[in-house]
């Protein structure tokens, strides 16, 4: 019940924020399906066109260009930036409020409020990535286009999700470092953007499930341990 | 003897080498009404959030209830009121929405007629968002809040900072009638000294950090004292006695304030100072809590408005 309270408090916190960047991957991924729907003298329709009788297209989806290449793209700031919004609010703008001493002394541990502005959050990623996967799905349909979306494509999604997961908790942990900006307090925001940039470097699926998997961790660990020990 | 239900033991807190408040020890007895008075920076907000875990104390210890303070578990919460500095509330919910979430905490013992009852005697309503009351009516809410789980200990953070007289006559009523239940403790930091006399029935004092004063209201109101002495010719230039805060000087009279000192003493050191002519003079609260707490530096000023003179 306590924990239901605390979710429900910071689901509804973080619930415009959540609004803003579904409204802008749906806008920005609908009308990127529309325009390559309605535009038969792309690249796409030029690869079908340039076939040959009885060829078949099973291996084209690795030559066609993505369908949700944009929205790819724009994920890549949407996820992130949601995480960077999140930790944002939900850690570093109580600071000014000055609502988090009304909030600590809730009949609760301390490791569940943490755990509910966590499980909040995780919902968040979550509903995003749902947005993705239903993008997907509707780009994938037969009747708006012969050949299916690549796979890869929503695997890149989501590993882009779960980047704005890690984003979320490198500001977490500079938020609740009571250290300057130039010194050790920018090491968890700068962690977590390193993880970004190795797991854009990499190539293999493994390595990167992998690198995100230690990096989301140690996070986790390090801003468990912060919270629980910071003073407000 | 009375259970002990707040003791601080030598509570301390540094921020870097400044320290904030310096081996504090209290000790709160069941259904004691304490004021905790100190100026601006004296350490009480200090003290307050290190009674409640939301800071680490550098030494010492407190416990609440009966539990360390850097471990309250959520049972022992349940069991504590808090209002905060400011009553720094989420502005996004209504008063409604406020309640419920309050109330998820306090599953057992959340007295929802008695928050109506509150909220109504306040003139709010439950539909009102907390972004559109006036600090005033964030105390009221904040106060009810507190109240309604009905907690036997109470501790509130200058909760009258700011409020108008009427509100802050609203606000002490509301808290009295928390006070009139059984058993109840209340701790409450004011610079209010009308507010402080009219509810507590003791006080601690405490300044830069250091503990000045803890007694009875009673106590305090007998032992400052403001005394002021008539002299044919110039005023001695020592005052030699044990518990003088404060000494202004004018040409022919000396102006004490002095604090667990007798009449009997006073007038023993005036007669070897060599006059018999001295006038006690009625101080309030506030007057002794100004002149106790008040810096010595003070009399220099004074000193330079003589010499403009």
């Amino acid at each position: 019940m306590r924990f239901l309270a605390l979710l429900r408090k910071e689901l509804r916190e973080s619930l415009p924020w959540l609004l803003l960047a579904g409204l802008l991957l749906l806008a920005v991924g609908l009308l990127t399906l529309r325009a390559h729907a309605q535009a038969p003298e792309g690249r796409y329709w030029q690869y079908r066109q340039g076939m040959a009788p009885g060829e078949t297209v099973t291996e084209w989806r690795l030559l066609q260009p993505a369908k949700l290449e944009l929205p790819g793209l724009w994920l890549t700031f949407i996820g992130p930036g949601l995480g960077l919004i999140l930790a944002v609010r939900q850690f570093w703008f109580p600071l000014f409020t000055g609502t988090w001493a009304f909030l600590l002394h809730r009949s609760a541990l301390r490791s569940t409020i943490l755990w509910a502005k966590l499980a909040a959050t995780g919902v968040m990623f979550l509903v995003v990535g749902l947005l993705w996967t239903g993008l997907y799905g509707y780009a994938s349909r037969p009747a708006l286009f012969p050949i299916p979306e690549s796979p890869q494509m929503l695997l890149n999604g989501w590993i882009y999700i779960a980047l704005g997961f890690a984003i979320y908790l490198g500001t977490v942990l500079s938020a609740l470092s009571e250290a300057r900006w130039y010194t050790t307090r920018i090491f968890g925001l700068a962690f977590a953007l390193l993880v970004a940039l190795i797991v854009a470097g990499q190539c293999h699926i493994i390595w990167i499930v992998a690198t995100m998997i230690v990096a989301l961790a140690i996070l986790l660990t390090q801003t468990l341990a912060a919270f629980l020990k910071r003073e407000f | 003897m009375s259970e002990i239900v707040l003791e601080t033991k030598s509570l301390t807190k540094y921020y870097g080498a400044r320290p904030a408040l310096d081996h504090l020890d209290l000790r709160i007895p069941r259904g004691c009404i304490c004021g905790f008075l100190g100026r601006n920076g004296a350490g009480k907000t200090t003290a307050i959030k290190m009674m409640l875990g939301l800071l680490e104390p550098t030494a010492g210890s407190a416990t609440l209830l009966g539990c360390d303070a850097t471990a309250l578990t959520p049972a022992i919460r349940q069991r504590i009121g808090y209002v905060t500095e400011g009553h720094r509330l989420f502005r996004w919910m209504t008063i409604g929405r406020l309640e419920k979430f309050q109330q998820a905490f306090f599953p057992d013992q959340w007295d929802a007629k008695f928050f109506a009852d509150m909220i109504e005697y306040f003139e709010l309503s439950k539909k009102q968002k907390i972004k559109h009351l006036s600090n005033g009516q964030r105390a009221q809410v904040s106060l009810a809040l507190a109240l309604a789980p009905n907690p036997e200990l109470l501790i509130m953070d200058d909760p009258t900072l700011g409020l108008d007289a009427v509100i802050r006559r609203q606000f002490l009523e509301g808290m009295i009638e928390l006070i009139t239940r059984q058993g109840r403790t209340v701790l409450f930091s004011s610079h209010i000294l009308a507010d402080v006399e009219r509810v507590a029935d003791r006080i601690v004092v405490v300044d830069k950090g250091v503990l000045r004063a803890d007694c009875s209201l009673e106590q305090f109101r007998a032992s400052v004292r403001k005394v002021v002495l008539y002299f044919d010719d110039s005023v001695p230039a020592e005052v030699e006695l044990e518990g003088l805060l404060h000494c202004r000087r004018s040409e022919r009279q000396l102006e004490l304030t002095l604090v667990g000192v007798g009449e009997a003493e006073v007038a023993a050191w005036a007669r070897q100072a060599g006059t018999e002519r001295l006038d006690f003079v009625e101080m309030n609260l506030e007057d002794q809590f100004i002149e106790f707490t008040a810096p010595p530096h003070r009399r220099r000023l004074f000193q330079w408005e003589e010499a403009q003179s």
